[in-house]
């Protein structure tokens, strides 16, 4: 099967970069194995949230100060600027409705109530542009009875912190009880399920209509809209106060919604989207990939012009540790790594742990690199690649955003 | 280290790969739908361990999985989850006796048989009120529900005595794993793809002997009988590669994924050496299409808007793309990709009386979709999806291969590809 | 808890030592009606006691070397059979011998076996395979032995629960800090409360130091020198069980040549180091001990090659020292009760120390009757005979549990025995799993809360086993902390909490993090930092050891 581009990993970074050139007519296969970690994604993207542990203000200033090995730099940071307004674009494409700006970073709200920088949040969820100028004063935080999948005192207590005045309300409707016969599966992403009919989201209006008080605004867990936000839409519609999400712990509902609305228009555009498949070995003629096997499609390799590896980082397999090195399984393409297992964690589990800064080494174009040497058609985007921290920087999202259309731009430069 | 250790944490029991990431819990079509299933990740690697520890933890309610294997495309760290769930079943229940209903939902070639001898009486006295109320209450079938219709010639004798000579003469040789559905109900799709093949330039023969694949054998617990007719086929299509240098083509999703994926994993059927060998006929034609060995003429004037069903075990496979890209080769035939939601049958666990309701909740997405997609037939590789489909939306439900054949041009078609030989 | 304040009073004994010796200690000497303090400076069973195998000893393992140990191993064994049905699986054991071993040495094992009183039966290689599939296939000789597994944390409960049933009073999170001395006479002791930095002063008559290996400490406070002999040992965890029975090496004890299946995990064990007794509050594991502990532990069982790590740990062995013998392994493990008395001239002090977790019982008898001829009680010791609440044949069974899908309900049970009817099932609420992978729900939770101690997340992992599976607490810790806010409505401390738990965690996953292991860190990471900021709302600098 022949394609213009190949795109190994399904996630953030792939879909974007599929949606960059799909939509300028490129025959585009995307390899997934299966979910992403946009599922454990809270509502925003950031683009740098954290330098040395200190928090963020400007993003794009501090941009300009990380070492050349940061992909960032990579890309150029004087492009960034410029991409950030496409990944807008692209998202309000998909239908994905999220504010923010690259030059000032706001606050999210995480689930255990602690203000982190971000770049855009969902416009659904709750978000603090300035920390001295709450969006609102007394905060009604309700608590779905059963619920443990998010913290409501930590939060409740975060947010008093940061000055909101907080009453904890619990509540629950028909729906919700019957969910809870489940002993395990009372997720974010089942409530969201069962509160999708006007039925059901009725109910939950009429408890926080009448339990809000004298709150100037609802919060409720993200549990509402897996496809679009139309449910919340149609919920705050019913309610009468302002209405605002908090993500929850994983599944996410809002990481959810995102990747299905990425999806579709990527499907949209004429995109073939591989679900459950996996990249396993690929063909080289001298320093080009020629074609990539997948466990699937066996006998049948994607043959393509331009590949991009967006297969992540350890946790989604797109690198991998044994017992004595780090490698990239599916090209074995040259990394930047330690291969001293002591070195790659560190004693303390809230301290900086090397192996976050491990993947895969490119050139400036984000071409990989093989015994030392770029293939000319083959990108990493996203997390697979090393030099950056999404934990300790806040700059997971950010990197496989702006890698992504940075590498959608070098496959239509180089023909 | 000098040994080989520790290279990847993998056991025989891959669910050592679980993150516990609850992913899978998200995509899982019984869960979303009744709280008496635990859902894939406690029914699977979360169960799994304490029923190592202790047999006892078996759980009845993983009854209640449809072996639909989403979660198995979704979990991003490649655990067999429905593969954990269906060996903990199949060693709960390896040795008790299924119920008479279930073997005979079960042994769809036996039923078939008898039906066909009498179909048009089987036909009619299946969809009678009083028999439905019978099935409904003593066989605990549910009364919903409509046997698929019988055809009153089944295919293999249709093929012997009327393709079955014209067939050595192509250039080309394929063998055709019918299964139970093209023989016994709808022979036409079986004549469907000999047309089609025999217009490209292939013969399409039987193979030496064929039983039903065993897929809902599996589900009922019938594993021996399942070994059986698994080791019948493997033999004869051994026979067909081997002797007769011959690929197998099927029609039926369900029949490619059981005898490939679920023969080894779930029966212990070595079929490593053929399983390559076993194609899906849309895989196979659109490799030939896209390797340019054969071309595929369309008629003019063909208009139609049509909605592609992935059935569950094609997305397992991950071939639906094949199936899809043929489709839109067809001018004329405007597709709509339906998102990939299961339909809520999952072979025969929708016939039964206690899943009908559960069944129809599950594929309610679905006929919404299709619904909302404003076409005039569906397309899905999978016969039992089609009966789910067509019960439940009144549209028409057609295999690929069908629409292909109906599409296309033959006699153009033949000629195209005797000059391209 | 302590009922009474305990200024005012004068216990008959206070027990110093909250593992198994000293949880077994106070059951006797509260069954013989003696009344009760127990203190330790940590939480039960953080100590040797929940350190080691899960291994309860046929006493096989010690029948060439130690004939004594190897007596009380079996008689110990078969008492808790009875007493502790809950806390042991019967699952038997094997002595395997590989190509690499002598067979010669399985009869000299055979017959010291049979001096000891240990049913041990030479069975066939073919049989071997058959019983346990796990085993190395190669192996050339196979002896079948009464081993069996045991929970060290719900023995070290279940003694304390009976202690309190009767009367005693314990505390965790008390450390002594002296001995109260007045004229060669211990009077008491002087405690550090751990939780708000109290100093407290209580008498009692008599003072047993069962510290285990920081016993040492405990008596040189009063003058008194014993000398231990602190031996190391490093385990690893695998995540899910690949034996059904213990597999052991049939030859003389040497390093990680034990595999025992204990509830949902197997660990293979250990190593034996003799360390400066400076060190012995250094649990991690080295590099060099992994790698001892692997290489051995996949000639036991192969598929160990390939089965994911989800943990390393170490103990250190409370060993008398005797000689300088740098292994630790020809040192009698037998059980040494000293009477300071007679050995030092200092009155009403006690040490019980060597022995064996699975000899706790036997320990706790022994300094028991000396306590008790001090006190002139002539009561006799019960312990052997009575059950352990949790073991009564009463109570829920997991066989009727047929109706709705009872996961959390069957693992408690196997958790706490006829104890788990005291556990709330009522309504879907308790009946929520917080744990996934272990089965602990929020009825579960409160249980061990309101009724066992349970002051923070790792309190409570050792009384129900939250985070204990492969995820290592991926979901349940956030949920389990905050329950934990909810009950003592301090939000903040169950924030800190869940961050001392992570790193808790984590100190057992480093050792051995790579392939899932470490996907496994990278996601956890990923959850309670980049999702929820656990390290900005929270500061473990400080709190951490600084080695």
């Amino acid at each position: 099967m022949r394609m213009d581009t190949v795109i190994m990993g399904g996630g953030l970074s792939a879909l974007a970069c599929g949606i960059s050139l799909a939509k300028r007519g490129k025959r585009v296969t995307i390899v997934a194995s299966g979910q992403s970690t946009m599922l454990f994604n809270g509502g925003s993207m950031e683009l740098l949230g954290c330098i040395d542990g200190k928090p963020v203000e400007k993003p794009l200033e501090a941009i300009a100060t990380l070492p050349g090995s940061h992909p960032y730099s990579k890309i150029g940071a004087d492009r960034i600027a410029a991409l950030s307004e496409r990944v807008k674009l692209l998202f309000s494409d998909s239908g994905i409705e999220m504010t923010g700006s690259a030059n000032a970073n706001h606050w999210r709200i995480t689930p255990m109530g602690v203000a982190k920088p971000a770049w855009l949040t969902l416009n659904d969820h709750l978000r603090i542009d300035d920390l001295n100028n709450l969006p609102a004063k007394h905060l009604a935080l309700m608590c779905v009875r059963g619920f443990f999948d998010l913290p409501n005192a930590m939060l409740a207590q975060g947010l008093r912190d940061l000055g909101f005045e907080v009453d904890m309300i619990e509540f629950t409707t028909d729906d919700i009880t019957s969910l809870r016969r489940s002993p395990s599966e009372m997720r974010a992403t089942s409530l969201a399920k069962r509160l999708v009919s006007n039925h059901a989201l009725q109910r939950v209006a009429d408890q926080l209509n009448s339990l809000a008080g004298e709150a100037d605004m609802v919060l409720m867990p993200s549990v509402f809209g897996q496809t679009d936000s139309s449910d919340f839409q149609t919920l705050q519609a019913m309610t009468r106060k302002p209405l605002r999400l908090v993500a929850t712990l994983p599944p996410s509902v809002a990481g959810m919604r995102m990747m299905t609305q990425l999806r579709h228009y990527f499907r949209m555009l004429g995109g073939t989207y591989l679900m459950g498949d996996t990249a396993v070995s690929g063909t080289f003629e001298g320093d080009k990939l020629t074609s990539v096997t997948t466990a699937k499609l066996g006998d049948m390799p994607l043959k393509a012009d331009n590949f991009v590896l967006a297969t992540g980082s350890f946790v989604s397999r797109g690198l991998r540790a044994d017992y004595e090195r780090v490698y990239e399984p599916v090209l074995g393409v040259d990394l930047d790594v330690d291969n001293d297992r002591e070195h790659w964690t560190s004693f303390g589990v809230l301290q900086p742990q090397a192996y976050f800064g491990y993947g895969v080494a490119t050139d400036e174009q984000l071409r990989c690199l093989k015994n030392g040497k770029p293939i000319q058609n083959l990108r990493a985007i996203g997390s697979v690649l090393s030099g950056h921290d999404s934990v300790k920087m806040g700059d997971g999202t950010g990197v496989s955003l702006m890698t992504a259309i940075a590498a959608a731009d070098h496959i239509r430069e180089n023909k | 280290m000098a040994e080989r250790m520790q290279l990847c944490n993998i056991s025989e029991n891959n669910f050592e790969q679980c993150t516990k990431c609850s992913i899978c819990t998200t995509v899982c079509p019984v869960a979303a739908v009744t709280t008496d299933y635990p859902g894939p990740k406690q029914a699977g690697p979360d169960g799994e361990r304490y029923r190592l520890k202790d047999p006892a933890y078996f759980d009845k309610a993983l009854k209640l999985c449809l072996n639909c294997k989403r979660c198995e495309v979704a979990c991003p760290s490649g655990v067999h989850i429905a593969d954990i769930i269906q060996h903990a079943r199949m060693r709960a229940t390896m040795g008790k006796r299924a119920s008479l209903r279930d073997t005979m939902l079960a042994n769809t070639d036996l039923l078939g048989t008898m039906a066909n001898l009498v179909a048009p009486v089987a036909n009619a006295t299946l969809g009678l009120s009083p028999t439905k109320l019978v099935m409904h209450s003593v066989m605990a079938i549910d009364k919903h529900r409509t046997f698929p219709a019988y055809s009153r010639q089944k295919f293999t004798t249709w093929f012997k005595r009327h393709a079955a000579k014209e067939q050595d003469a192509f250039a080309h040789h394929v063998s055709y794993f019918h299964g139970c559905y093209v023989n016994y109900n709808f022979p036409k799709l079986g004549q469907d793809l000999v047309k089609l093949m025999n217009a490209v330039g292939y013969g399409v023969h039987l193979l030496d002997k064929e039983q039903c694949c065993g897929v809902a054998l599996i589900a009922n617990g019938l594993y021996k009988q399942a070994m059986r007719q698994g080791r019948t086929n493997i033999d004869s299509i051994r026979k067909s590669v081997n002797r007769d240098h011959r690929v197998v083509l099927t029609t039926s999703s369900s029949c490619t994924f059981n005898m490939r994926d679920e023969y080894p994993s779930m029966l212990g059927i070595e079929n490593e050496d053929v399983r390559n060998s076993i194609n899906l006929a849309t895989r196979f034609i659109y490799n030939l299409v896209d390797e340019e060995k054969i071309k595929l003429i369309f008629k003019q004037n063909y208009k139609r808007r049509i909605a592609y069903h992935t059935a569950c075990h094609m997305q397992r496979m991950g071939w639906q793309l094949y199936s899809i890209e043929l489709l839109r080769m067809i001018p004329g035939l405007d597709l709509v990709e339906l998102e990939q939601n299961c339909c809520g049958i999952s072979g025969t666990y929708g016939f039964k009386k206690e899943n009908y309701e559960r069944s129809q909740a599950i594929g309610a997405t679905l006929f919404k979709d299709i619904a909302d997609a404003k076409v005039e037939a569906v397309a899905t590789d999978c016969e039992t999806c089609k009966w789910q489909i067509e019960m439940s939306t009144s549209l028409p439900v057609e295999n690929p291969i069908s629409i292909l054949a109906d599409a296309l041009d033959i006699e153009a078609t033949r000629q195209a590809n005797l000059i391209s030989d | 808890m302590v009922t009474n304040d305990i200024y005012n009073k004068e216990y008959d004994v206070i027990i110093v030592g909250g593992g198994a010796t000293g949880a077994g200690t106070a059951r006797d000497c509260a069954l013989r009606g003696l009344s009760v303090l127990l203190v330790e400076r940590n939480d039960y069973s953080t100590g040797a006691t929940g350190r080691n195998h899960g291994l309860m000893h046929s006493g096989a393992r010690y029948a060439v070397t130690d004939g004594e140990s190897a007596s009380e191993c079996i008689s110990e064994n078969m008492i808790l059979r009875r007493i502790a049905r809950h806390c042991v699986e019967e699952t038997d054991g094997l002595f395997i011998t590989l190509p690499e071993d002598d067979l010669q040495y399985q009869q000299t094992f055979v017959e010291a076996c049979q001096r000891a009183g240990i049913s041990a039966d030479i069975i066939d290689p073919e049989e071997a395979r058959r019983i346990e599939p796990a085993v190395n296939p190669q192996l050339i000789g196979a002896v079948r032995v009464p081993d069996a597994a045991i929970d060290p944390f719900r023995l070290t409960v279940g003694n304390l629960l009976d202690a309190r049933l009767h009367g005693a009073e314990t505390l965790n999170y008390h450390e002594v800090e002296g001995l109260i001395i007045n004229q060669n006479r211990v009077e008491g002791v002087k405690l550090l409360n751990k939780l708000n930095g109290e100093r407290i002063e209580v008498r009692s008559r008599v003072v047993v130091n069962a510290a285990g290996i920081w016993g040492q400490r405990i008596a040189q406070t009063a003058g008194v020198n014993i000398s231990m002999f602190p031996a190391r040992g490093a385990l690893l965890i695998f995540g899910h069980r690949v034996n059904n029975m213990v597999i052991n090496r049939c030859r003389k004890p040497a390093n990680a040549d034990i595999l025992v299946p204990d509830d949902t995990v197997c660990v293979i064990g250990t190593t034996s180091d003799r360390i400066p007794i400076e060190t012995v509050d250094d649990m991690r594991v080295t590099r060099e001990e992994v790698d001892v502990l692997l290489k051995e532990g996949v000639k036991i069982a192969p598929s160990l090659a390939t089965t994911r790590i989800i943990r390393a740990y170490a103990g250190v062995r409370p060993l008398v020292a005797s000689d300088d013998d740098p292994s630790g392994r020809s040192i009698s493990r037998g059980i040494v009760c000293l009477d300071h008395a007679k050995r030092d001239g200092l009155e009403s002090f006690i040490t019980i120390t060597g022995g064996k977790m699975m000899t706790y019982r036997l320990m706790g008898e022994i300094a028991t009757n000396a306590v008790c001829a001090k006190l002139g009680n002539t009561a006799p010791c019960v312990t052997a005979n009575q059950p352990l609440p949790g073991s009564e044949e009463d109570g829920p069974n997991q066989g009727d549990l047929t109706k709705r899908y009872s996961f959390g309900q069957r693992a408690a049970i196997g958790r706490h025995g006829s104890l788990a009817a005291r556990i709330e099932k009522d309504n879907d609420i308790d009946n929520a799993l917080v744990c996934e992978c272990e089965g602990v729900t929020v009825g579960e939770i409160k249980y061990a809360v309101h009724q066992l101690h349970v002051h923070n997340l790792v309190n409570l992992r050792r009384r129900t086993r939250v985070g204990m599976g492969t995820c290592q607490g991926k979901l349940c810790s956030c949920r389990a902390a905050s329950l934990m806010g909810e009950f003592s409505h301090d939000v903040k401390r169950a924030q800190e909490d869940l961050a001392a738990f992570l790193d808790e965690r984590w100190k057992g996953m480093r050792p051995v993090a790579w392939g899932d292991t470490l996907r496994e860190a990278q996601l956890t990471a990923s959850i309670y930092e980049g999702l929820c900021g656990l390290d900005t709302a929270v500061n473990l600098q400080g709190k951490e050891d600084v080695q």
